[in-house]
């Protein structure tokens, strides 16, 4: 089983996290169990009451996390993590381990992010900027205030070290963590 | 001769076969339901996006309208219109 990044040090404070293995056949239901136990793991280390501490998913396909304990979910096909942040306004969170393609990235990366992320210049990889993206997306549709748009329309550039994402006027700090075999985003609205 | 919704609607849901590895899936998504909903993963969307270039002969615009990535049905939708 592959390495699990920690949390990166900007997104750890108050952020509660659970990791939970998938179990076999390793398919998209198992992937979906794994990740809703990870949650309640995490909503209880989080103080949820019991009854917050299942999360339904919303008729769009979201998660629906309580009120007052935003939270993300991903998932690889071995791997599921949850992250709870209370008082946060939104959280995206976002594993792979998967391969990103040249031609994936063509989806996902616009010229000046491939410029300026990817060496020589930059220091990401384009799977770490491809699961940037996604928690990014999640964290800034989950705000309710955008319409649903494919996760590679967000824009990344870097700032002191963070990157940011944006789309249509909304940012969102992301923090990036990886090991060899997976890499970890999370992105905080706070 | 344009292909039969019928038949490309079969030849996404085999490209999406291939790429979870057989057919068990992808027999529980339906053709109009939202392939996130359906638990379809963005890494498997967007591969699944570069498989139907080289399947149907053809590359996404920029500009996509989101909901034609939505299902398996718009995705249909969107190659019969570039057929027409």
């Amino acid at each position: 089983m592959a390495v699990r990044p920690e949390v990166p040090d900007g997104a750890a404070e108050g952020t509660l996290t659970v990791w939970r293995p998938v179990q076999p056949p390793y398919g998209p239901p198992e992937q979906f169990d794994a990740g809703r136990r990870a949650a309640g793991a995490a909503l209880f280390a989080a103080g949820a009451a019991e009854r917050k501490r299942f999360v339904p998913r919303e008729p769009d396909g979201r998660p629906g996390f309580p009120p007052g304990f935003p939270g993300s979910i991903a998932h690889t096909d071995r791997l599921a993590i949850a992250l709870v942040v209370p008082g946060a306004s939104s959280v995206g969170v976002d594993i792979e381990s998967a391969v990103i393609t040249a031609r994936m990235a063509r989806f996902v990366l616009r010229g000046l992010e491939s410029q300026t992320l990817l060496p020589p210049v930059g220091d990401y990889t384009m799977r770490e900027l491809f699961a940037a993206k996604e928690a990014a997306f999640k964290a800034l549709y989950a705000s309710g205030a955008l319409e649903e748009f494919p996760f590679w329309w967000i824009e990344l550039a870097e700032a002191d070290g963070v990157l940011i994402a944006s789309y249509r006027g909304s940012q969102v700090p992301v923090w990036i963590r990886s090991e060899p075999d997976l890499s970890l985003a999370v992105a905080i609205r706070r | 001769m344009p292909d039969s919704e019928a038949a490309v609607r079969k030849r996404i849901r085999g490209l999406l076969a291939q790429l979870y590895g057989g057919d068990s899936f992808v027999e529980t998504v339906s053709d109009g339901i939202s392939l996130r909903q359906a638990g379809v993963s963005s890494h498997a969307l967007v591969a699944l996006l570069v498989a139907m270039e080289d399947e149907f002969g053809f590359e996404w615009d920029d500009d996509v309208r989101p909901e034609a990535l939505r299902s398996i049905e718009s995705l249909a939708g969107h190659v019969l219109s570039l057929q027409e």
